[in-house]
Order: structure tokens, then C-alpha cells, then sequence
């Protein structure tokens, strides 16, 4: 990694508040971007290490600590053909807020809309806790993956379907899977 | 992007670069100029180049065009004595350019032959061409999906028929896929890419490569995990060494390293989908790698690349191009960023291309601002579709401002009766320490002291330090021609100089008699009642009002503006003058419905999100807070200043402001400590995370703090240490304490600091910070907005419960005291559930909370010993089980009034 700090008029430093970093030399800046989003780094660490199985081939934007990107591979049927890619959005203010998750492939799911929203208790604004941690987000997600909570659905259609006639939902959602889906990575 | 389907202006850069004229024989060369006419509008014109047959202007010009515009271009030979001679002419039809290049003039050469002989019409056999214009067009994407062709509406103009037969031609082309056809450009209309920047670095170059075209304007957000990191690192390494322009940059990043994907002027209609989608997947793009290459070095004719438009498909996954002027980079941590060249600037976040209607321009000082020729506006923020949509929202909303404002009241302001204060602190003065900044004490010819204040030219009788404490509360005015006196044993007497005569015995109506009282006898019911607190701001205002009034004439359209100036160019104690509003154009006296109106109206406007001044507090808050990002205008602070006077304005003269500040905002301009508690309305997230460190033992659950924070303003992620060396220092149950308490200063200060400073500096310049010591934050808020009529019977509809149902004894005792109450503590109870005295416009079945629409609610928490508590987020009352209705109406009086600290327990 090279150990110049960028300097000069047209390099992106923070305006307002980090005073420190535009009065100072190079050296303190460099520091400041290391300290930078050092929990989800931490967590990354974690997660890479040890993280849910169900997790898979975590990817983080380089030009972006807090962005993720991951495939979530779940057991049960009709998930368990196929992969997902899900968005994993850090605000800078994590852990003081909770991270947001998007789908980034379609998904038929009564807790998934079609634009890839997730509608998961444990990073909702009321239940957010600052020790709450990523992997466990990550196991409540796959969780709802293999089993539906058709009372809270995101898409009631899908929802009514899933509790009135299950056979059809496992159907159509297994040809959706099929053909929406990705390949599942190795484990 | 331009928007589906509007039929509104788009920008385009035309540079008329050079020509080259046949010589006319003669041996006076001929002074050409250049006029080029877009429709009906005026022309624009080149210089004259003196006496020559290949003259060059290389000049720009940014004009607002249509798909359907007209372009002509007009070569004339300047003469001083006669009139100016066409050299020769060329019309052309910006949609056949369109069509030929699939909507995207970007880096556009064209070159016209020019004629003469009328009409300019290249069909016309019998023109005569003279030779060749060349021009430069670029910054222009439309969606031609969503253009029409040219139908027969203009049938009479000429270029309608080339239109139709240059499309014809493309549609020919694009088939058998010769690049000739294109080129050739029939019609006297021969256009190619220019290749920009230079690309020499580039390795891959090869001469004359065909350049593969992108279909359709289409702008997918990049996923990142579409291509390999590296790859794209690597592109941006090439693209900063060899300081290529902007859009190869980020084609390159983003796509594939070897493809400059230089989109304009696609030839083809976009005519093969389902070939272009085929190709969009990563292996197919290495597949045809080879063809795509850079356009380097191309031929000897310089770095100029001609267009082929053989293959429609390429990847889909490309990002709109950046706006002119503009260059992605990577920082050394591989942070991609973005640097505008216009501005100097650089952001984190991806620049969207101006919407239509929109042009970039740069004033005296260099700086970069943004016109809006739709509506003839300025302003600094570059803006984009969600601005814009917001803008339009808080002007629709300007009809509704006034008759907000009627409804608005507070008491009467009725004029209160000299003297009123008292002098026993005259010797307390040691003990207070030296007198704020600006401040003096006199003593006035009866050996009475006061106060005066040269920053803002007020006198007092009341100190300055003391001023609105409680214990030192000032009391209610003595009847005329009365004032008290102090004997030698500091005991209090009263002077009645109308008799002559005194007494110990208090003269004002309703004096203590037996009550509980205050540090000076008055009654402290008395002391905290707000009325009381009014009436002793408004003789303060009186005291020091001036004689005369100031004229502010202002006109609607220019309200800010106007005000602005005006307000800042008088000296700020004039502004305490009686007013004198006039709207400029519209008859009326201002004998203060126009001033009523004036005041709202430009509160109204400050507040308008374009000039990102203010922001509201959160989605559920709809109360007003600075907003961090209005540095964005460069002269944000000295706005600040303008509202500091002009808020202080609203208070002196009694008027209502059309919308509030946060609580935290009032108990800043009060001076008061901000507590936790107080981000709760303002970021109740926050809040909550902050409580739940306060209330858990943090050591055991690996919250990885520091004394350190990250915050981000406009897409930038900005680093703060909360103490020095604070990003060493780790959070644990030990030090938390510390760590909440600054945590809690810089979430209320962060990024605002500089502009709350110019606010309060404006505002004590027209009226002392000192003189709203009387009141509390909330008494601020009522002070400034007014109170408002509350419609109880949709108050109580629209009330949900929880523990309790409607006829519960608690509820019902609830409405009965809502009912009985006076509009004062309804208007106190409703700020104290929903922080703010103001009902939605759309009645109460509107009250938002921070998860959408919110309801106001009424639940069962706790015991009767405890007091009523309050949750602003979710607008909800927790009323414990009370045992009798008047039980119920105490506690709830005591909370509402007592604002300090209850809430939390």
C-alpha cells in the first residue's frame, strides 16, 4: 500500500468537521483513513473467518469499507437450488445505526419485494442495538430465507399464496429460483 | 438524463471551430463571422476573424435546444460601411443529428457544407456550395425512445426532407453496415467522434479501430462485483497516468479496461435488444475484446476516430458519462472519487448530468453557479431530479403558507405600562461578574441604574446577567407613574408619582396576598405564567424601539433576494424601526397585514430546500434544523447572519414565522445545556443507541469504540476524534460517562457550528440573546410560530390507545381536560407528545411519526406517583393510571410546563 496521503486541491478530503485532517500533515491524515469504518472492518475479518455457512463469498468494494457484497445460499427448499447476491450497506455512523440489506437478485419471497427490500426485525430502527453484529443480521436473514414469516409479508400476494396453497407458492418459487437465481459458490 | 417524455429544453455546447471558404476570386479577402440561430431565437454570434478564407473561432457556445430544434448557421463577411454580406449558409435539423447518432452529441465534429443562394437548402440543386463549416457539438443525451420523429407539422421547412432522407439512409446503413454511409454523411452533413483527451498512454492503440457502440442511453448503477477490482484499479492507474478525459476514464473503470466506450454517436437504431443484452454478461465482453480498442492515434488525419456502426450490442452495464468537466479518480486507497474540473472540487458522490433546462455558468469570482431557464432562477446547488421534485413540492405549497398564517395567534399585544423592574440587585453586581460583551452599566438621573448595550444600541433597566433567571425574575409591570424603591434596609417601597406619595404596600391588582411568592413577592404562578413573560419582552422591545420606519420593497419573485439585501445593508438597531413592507407591483399600505404577510412569506422561502440552508430534522420531525450540507453555498454564513436578524425581526415587531426550529435549536439560541435527551427528536437511531450503551455494560459485548466517529455530509465520509488521540482511546463502562457526553455535544453541533454562530450573531445584533431569557425553548417556538386553533373533535378521532381504550376513566378524563383547557396548554400538551405546537396542514389524521404516518396515542405506562411522559418520535403520551381527574390534571399541568430534565425519568 503506498504510504503517500493525497494531497493537493482535487483530492476529496472532508470539508467541515475533520479539521484535524486538512490542517495537519500527511502523516495524521493517513492515519484518520485508517480509523476509518473500524468496526465493519473488524467484522469483516470475522465474518470471512467464521461467518455463517450460509454466507458466502464475501466481497467488499475496495473504494468502499461499507459496502458488502455476499451470496446467500439457503437449505431448505425451493431456495436451496440457487444462490443470492445480497447488498450489505453500512451507514457511517455504524454502529450507531444498523446496516441495510438489499437483494440484488430476484427472489419469490413473501418478505422480499421485488425490489430487493427486506423487511428484518433485528436492523429495524426500533430494535437496533450498537452490539448487535453482523453475522448475526447475516443468520436472521438466512433464516427468513428458509422459513417465510408469511404474518409480516412485504408482498401479501406471495404471502396468501404461501399459507393457502403451499404447493403452487414451492412450485412457482422453484421455477423463479431457476431462472433468476445464480449459481451457487463453493463452499 | 434526460427525462422520459419532456418536452422541455436541453442543454448543448455548439463550438463553431473553423471554416474553410472557397475564395471568391476577388483580391479583397472577405471578414467572416458566424451567426448561428436555434429556431426563433435571437442569433448567437462568433467574432469577426479579419481577412481570410480559412478563418478560425474556436468558440463556444451553450445554447437550449429541442430534439426538434433548427439549427442555422449563417457564414458572413463583416463590412463597416455595408451591410453584412452571407458567405454562405447551411440549415440542419437537430433530430436527423440525433437520430444518426442514437441521441448522444457528445464530442460531435460536424462538418457543413455551406451554400449560398437561397433557399440554404442542400437539395437545392441550384445552391452553390462555398465550403465548410466545422463544428463541434457535445453534452447532449436524449433518449431518442422517447422522442418523436419529426412529423409533417413542418413540412415547408427544408430540412425536413434531408431529415427523412438522412434517416432512411442511417436505416440503410445500419444493415449493411457500411461506415461510409455514415460518413459520408449525405446532404452536405459529414459527421465523426472526436476522440478527447489525449489517449496516448493507452496501450492497445491501434489506428482506425472501429469503436464499439453502446445502445441506448441507459444507465444501469454499477455493481461492483460485476468485475473485478483490479481490473478496474488498474484502468484507473492508465486513466490518471495518462490524464485521459473523464468518460474513457470511467468507461474504461467501469467496464472493461480495453473498451472506450465511447457512446456518441452510435449509428445504428437501436434495433437488436436482445444481441445487446446477450452481450451484457462479463464472458461474451472478453469475447470481443479485440474489437475494441482504443481510439489512438488515429491515422494522419490526427487523433479523430470515425464512426462505424456495425454492432449494436456492448455491454449494458455502463454508467451514464460524467458531465463536461468532470473526471473520475481513485484516491491511493482505491477510493473512487470524482473531480470537476469547473469547480475545483472534487466529491465522493457520482455528478448526475444537469436535467433539462439547466445550464452551468460561472459569475465574477469564478464561482460555479446553476441556471434554470425554465424558471428563470439561479442557484448554487448543482440539481438533480429529486431536488428539483422537492422545489416544486415547497413552491405548490406557497398558496396554502398565507392561510396558515391567518390562523396563527398569540395574545394580544397589549401595551404594557412603563416601569416595571426593580433595583435591588444593584448591589449583587460582584457576585455576578463582569457584564456580557457590549454591555454597560448607567445611571440614569434619578440615580435609578440600567443598562446599555452598544452592539445593538438597546437600554435597559433590567442586568443583563441576571435577566430571566428565576430567582431574579423581573415582575409585572407597576401601573403608571409608579416605581419601587428600596429603603435603606433593603426593604421595598413603591413611589406613586402621580400622588406623590408612597407605600409598602404593592399597587398592582392581584399582588401577594398571602400566596406563595417568588424572590421579590410577586407570586410565582404569576412569575411562570407566559403571558407575564410576553409582556415583559414587548416592553423591552418597546423601550428600545427607534422613531421612524425603514421601507423594504420587495418583489414576489425575488423575495429572498430582495430581503436579503435590504436587511443586510441597514445597520441591524434600524432594523427595530417601525416597518414599511412593500410588494413591489401590488397596491396596499402596510399597516401590518403586509408585514404579517412579508414575514411569513420569507420564512416560507429561507426554509425552501434549493438553497440548502435548512433541512428538517428527520422524516418524522417536520421542525426545522441547519442544515450541514449548506456549505454547498458559498455564502452560506453570511445567509445565516440574514436570518439571525431576520428571526430576531419576527420576534421584535410580534410576527409568526410560517414553520419552527427543533427544540434543540430554541435551547441553543437560549443558551442551554443539550442534553441526551434531546437527540431524541432530532435522530431518535441515534438516541436509542446512545441509551442502550448508557443502560448495558459495554464491556462484555465487543462494541469495538473508540473515542472516535465517522458522519457523512453530501457522500463524504468525514473522521472525528472526540478527544485528542481519541481514536487510540478505547470506550469501556469506565469511561462511557464522558464518552456519551460527547458524543452527544457533537451530534448537536456536528457540521453546524459556523452557521449556528452567524445565526445567533445576526439575531443579537437586532435583539439581545439576553432578552429571551424569559422563556423556555417551547415558549420560544409559540413566541415565534404562534399558536393555532386545534380542532379537539379531529384531535380526539384520530387518537389511537394502547393499554386503555376510549372510555377508559383515564382518556375520558383526558378529553374532558383538553376540552376545558385554554388554547395555550392545548397548544403546550400537543408539543409536549409531538414536539411541536403545529398541526399538520391535513388536520390531525396527518401527524407523522419516524415510520411514516403516526397517530397521535395515548398508553397505559406506570404508576399514578409517577408523571406523564412523552415519546416525540412515535407521538406518544404514556399516562399512568391517575385516580381522579384532578390528580390527572395536575401531573399533566406539571409536565407540560416544567420543561427541564422530567422527561427522562
Amino acid at each position: 500500500m503506498p504510504c503517500q496521503p493525497p494531497r493537493g486541491l482535487c483530492v476529496p478530503f472532508p470539508k467541515l468537521l475533520c479539521l484535524t485532517v486538512i490542517q495537519t500533515t500527511g502523516r495524521l491524515a493517513y492515519r484518520h483513513l485508517l480509523e476509518w469504518a473500524r468496526r465493519a472492518r473488524l467484522e469483516l475479518v470475522d465474518i470471512r473467518v467464521t461467518g455463517p455457512k450460509a454466507f458466502r463469498d464475501v466481497q467488499v468494494d475496495e473504494s468502499n469499507m461499507l459496502l458488502w457484497h455476499g451470496f446467500i445460499v439457503p437449505d431448505n427448499p425451493p431456495y436451496n437450488k440457487g444462490a443470492f447476491r445480497i447488498e450489505i450497506n453500512f451507514p457511517a455512523e455504524y454502529p450507531f445505526k444498523p446496516p441495510k440489506i438489499h437483494f440484488k437478485t430476484k427472489i419469490y419471497h413473501p418478505n422480499i419485494d421485488e425490489k430487493g427490500q427486506v423487511c428484518l426485525p433485528i436492523i429495524s430502527a426500533e430494535n437496533w442495538k450498537p452490539a448487535t453484529k453482523t453475522d448475526q443480521v447475516i443468520q436472521a436473514l438466512v433464516a427468513l430465507v428458509n422459513d417465510p414469516e408469511p404474518e409480516h409479508p412485504l408482498r401479501a400476494d406471495l404471502a396468501e399464496e404461501y399459507i393457502k396453497d403451499r404447493k403452487k407458492f414451492m412450485k412457482n418459487a422453484e421455477e423463479f429460483t431457476k431462472k433468476h437465481s445464480e449459481r451457487r459458490p463453493p463452499e | 438524463m434526460s427525462e422520459p417524455g419532456n418536452p422541455g429544453f436541453h442543454q448543448l455546447s455548439v463550438t463553431i471551430e473553423c471554416a474553410h471558404l472557397k475564395s471568391s476570386g476577388g483580391f479583397l479577402k472577405p471578414n467572416p463571422y458566424v451567426e448561428l440561430a436555434i429556431d426563433d431565437k435571437a442569433p448567437r454570434k462568433t467574432e469577426v476573424v479579419k481577412c481570410t478564407i480559412q478563418p478560425k473561432w474556436n468558440e463556444e457556445f451553450t445554447v437550449l435546444v429541442t430534439p426538434h430544434s433548427l439549427l442555422h448557421y449563417r457564414v458572413l463577411d463583416h463590412n463597416s460601411f455595408r451591410k453584412d454580406s452571407i458567405l454562405g449558409e447551411k440549415r440542419i435539423c437537430l433530430y436527423d443529428i440525433l437520430h444518426m447518432c442514437n441521441g448522444r452529441c457528445e464530442y460531435l465534429e460536424i462538418t457543413l457544407d455551406l451554400y449560398r443562394g437561397s433557399p440554404a437548402d442542400s437539395q437545392n440543386v441550384a445552391a452553390v456550395k462555398v465550403g465548410e463549416l466545422i463544428t463541434l457539438m457535445h453534452g447532449l443525451r436524449i433518449d431518442m425512445g422517447f422522442v418523436n420523429a419529426p412529423t409533417a407539422v413542418q413540412p415547408s421547412l427544408p430540412s425536413t426532407r434531408l431529415g427523412d432522407t438522412v434517416s432512411r439512409n442511417s436505416g440503410s446503413c445500419s444493415t449493411n453496415g457500411e461506415a461510409g454511409g455514415v460518413r459520408g454523411g449525405l446532404n452536405g452533413v459529414r459527421f465523426r467522434i472526436r476522440p478527447h483527451g489525449n489517449g496516448s498512454n493507452i496501450p492497445n492503440g491501434s489506428s482506425q479501430a472501429p469503436v464499439r457502440q453502446v445502445p441506448g442511453a441507459h444507465s444501469h448503477p454499477i455493481t461492483h462485483a460485476d468485475l473485478s477490482t483490479l481490473a478496474a484499479r488498474a484502468a484507473a492507474a492508465v486513466a490518471a497516468a495518462s490524464q485521459m478525459s473523464q468518460e474513457q476514464a470511467q468507461a474504461q473503470a467501469v467496464t472493461h479496461p480495453h473498451h472506450p466506450v465511447n457512446g456518441a454517436g452510435a449509428v445504428h437504431p437501436p434495433e437488436h435488444p436482445a444481441e445487446g443484452e446477450s452481450n451484457a454478461s462479463p464472458s461474451t465482453s472478453a469475447a470481443t475484446m479485440p474489437n475494441g480498442v482504443a481510439p489512438v492515434g488515429a491515422g494522419a488525419t490526427g487523433p479523430c476516430v470515425d464512426v462505424e456502426a456495425r454492432v449494436p450490442g456492448s455491454t449494458a452495464t455502463v454508467e451514464e458519462p460524467l458531465p463536461a468537466g468532470w473526471e473520475m479518480r481513485y484516491d491511493v486507497y482505491g477510493r473512487r472519487y470524482y473531480v470537476d474540473h469547473n469547480t475545483r472540487s472534487t466529491s465522493w458522490e457520482r455528478p448526475q448530468p444537469l436535467p433539462p433546462g439547466w445550464e452551468i455558468r460561472r459569475d465574477q469570482r469564478g464561482r460555479i453557479y446553476y441556471v434554470d431557464h425554465n424558471t428563470r432562477t439561479t442557484t448554487w446547488q448543482r440539481p438533480s431530479t429529486e431536488r428539483l421534485q422537492h422545489y416544486q413540492h415547497w413552491q405548490g405549497q406557497r398558496d396554502h403558507v398565507m392561510t396558515q398564517g391567518n390562523q396563527r395567534f398569540l395574545y394580544p399585544q397589549n401595551p404594557t405600562t412603563p416601569h416595571a423592574d426593580l433595583t435591588a440587585i444593584a448591589e449583587e453586581e460582584d457576585a455576578l461578574g463582569p457584564l456580557p460583551e457590549g454591555w454597560e452599566k448607567r445611571v440614569g438621573p434619578e440615580g435609578r441604574p440600567y443598562f446599555c448595550n452598544h452592539k445593538n444600541r438597546v437600554t435597559q433597566w433590567e442586568d443583563p446577567r441576571t435577566q430571566g433567571e428565576e430567582m431574579g425574575a423581573d415582575e409585572p409591570p407597576l401601573p403608571a407613574g409608579w416605581e419601587i424603591r428600596l429603603t435603606e434596609d433593603h426593604v421595598r417601597y413603591f413611589v406613586d408619582h402621580n400622588k406623590k406619595t408612597t407605600t409598602f404596600q404593592d399597587p398592582r391588582p392581584g399582588a401577594p396576598k398571602g400566596m406563595p411568592v417568588g424572590a421579590y413577592g410577586v407570586p410565582r404562578a404569576y412569575e411562570r405564567s407566559f403571558r407575564w413573560k410576553i409582556s415583559q419582552f414587548r416592553y423591552l422591545c418597546q423601550n428600545n424601539a427607534f422613531p421612524s420606519h425603514i421601507k423594504i420593497s420587495v418583489a414576489r419573485q425575488t423575495l429572498f433576494e430582495d430581503s436579503y439585501h435590504q436587511i443586510m445593508r441597514l445597520p441591524p438597531y434600524e432594523l427595530r424601526k417601525r416597518l414599511y413592507i412593500i410588494f413591489r407591483g401590488e397596491e396596499g399600505l402596510d399597516y401590518g397585514g403586509v408585514s404579517r404577510e412579508w414575514f411569513f412569506m420569507l420564512s416560507h422561502e429561507v426554509l425552501n430546500p434549493m438553497y440548502c440552508l435548512f433541512e428538517y430534522a428527520n422524516k418524522s420531525n417536520y421542525s426545522l434544523q441547519i442544515n450541514p450540507a449548506s456549505y454547498v453555498n458559498p455564502d452560506h454564513l453570511l445567509y445565516f447572519k440574514f436570518i439571525g436578524r431576520f428571526i430576531a425581526m419576527a420576534l421584535y415587531h410580534g410576527r409568526f414565522i410560517y414553520s419552527g426550529f427543533t427544540m434543540p435549536f430554541y435551547k441553543r439560541m437560549l443558551n442551554k445545556q443539550l442534553i441526551m435527551k434531546d437527540i431524541e427528536s432530532i435522530d431518535p437511531e441515534f438516541y436509542n443507541s446512545l441509551v442502550w450503551i448508557r443502560d448495558n455494560n459495554i464491556d462484555e459485548c465487543g462494541l469495538e469504540l473508540y473515542f472516535s466517529v465517522d458522519f457523512e455530509v453530501l457522500g463524504q465520509v468525514m473522521h472525528h476524534e472526540l478527544k485528542e488521540n481519541g481514536d487510540k482511546v478505547r470506550v469501556c463502562e469506565e469511561n462511557k460517562e464522558e464518552y456519551m457526553r460527547l458524543m452527544t455535544e457533537w451530534r448537536m453541533t456536528r457540521g453546524i457550528e459556523d452557521q449556528t454562530n452567524y445565526f445567533l450573531q445576526g439575531f443579537d445584533e437586532v435583539v439581545p440573546l439576553v432578552w429571551l431569557k424569559y422563556f423556555d425553548e417551547r415558549e420560544l417556538e409559540l413566541m415565534l410560530c404562534g399558536m393555532q386553533e386545534v380542532d379537539v373533535d379531529d384531535w380526539q378521532r384520530n387518537t389511537i390507545y394502547r393499554h386503555y381504550t376510549r372510555s377508559s376513566k383515564q382518556v375520558v378524563w383526558f378529553w374532558q381536560f383538553v376540552r376545558q383547557t385554554d388554547n395555550e396548554k392545548r397548544a403546550r400538551l400537543l408539543q409536549f407528545v409531538t414536539g411541536t405546537c403545529r398541526v399538520p396542514v391535513g388536520g390531525f389524521a396527518e401527524l407523522m411519526g419516524s415510520n411514516g404516518p403516526q397517530r397521535f396515542c395515548i398508553e397505559k405506562v406506570g404508576k399514578d406517583t409517577w408523571l406523564p411522559r412523552s415519546h416525540t418520535c412515535f407521538n406518544r403520551l404514556d399516562l399512568p393510571p391517575y385516580k381522579s381527574y384532578e390528580q390527572l390534571v395536575e401531573k399533566l399541568i406539571y409536565a407540560i410546563e416544567e420543561t427541564e430534565g422530567f422527561g427522562q425519568e
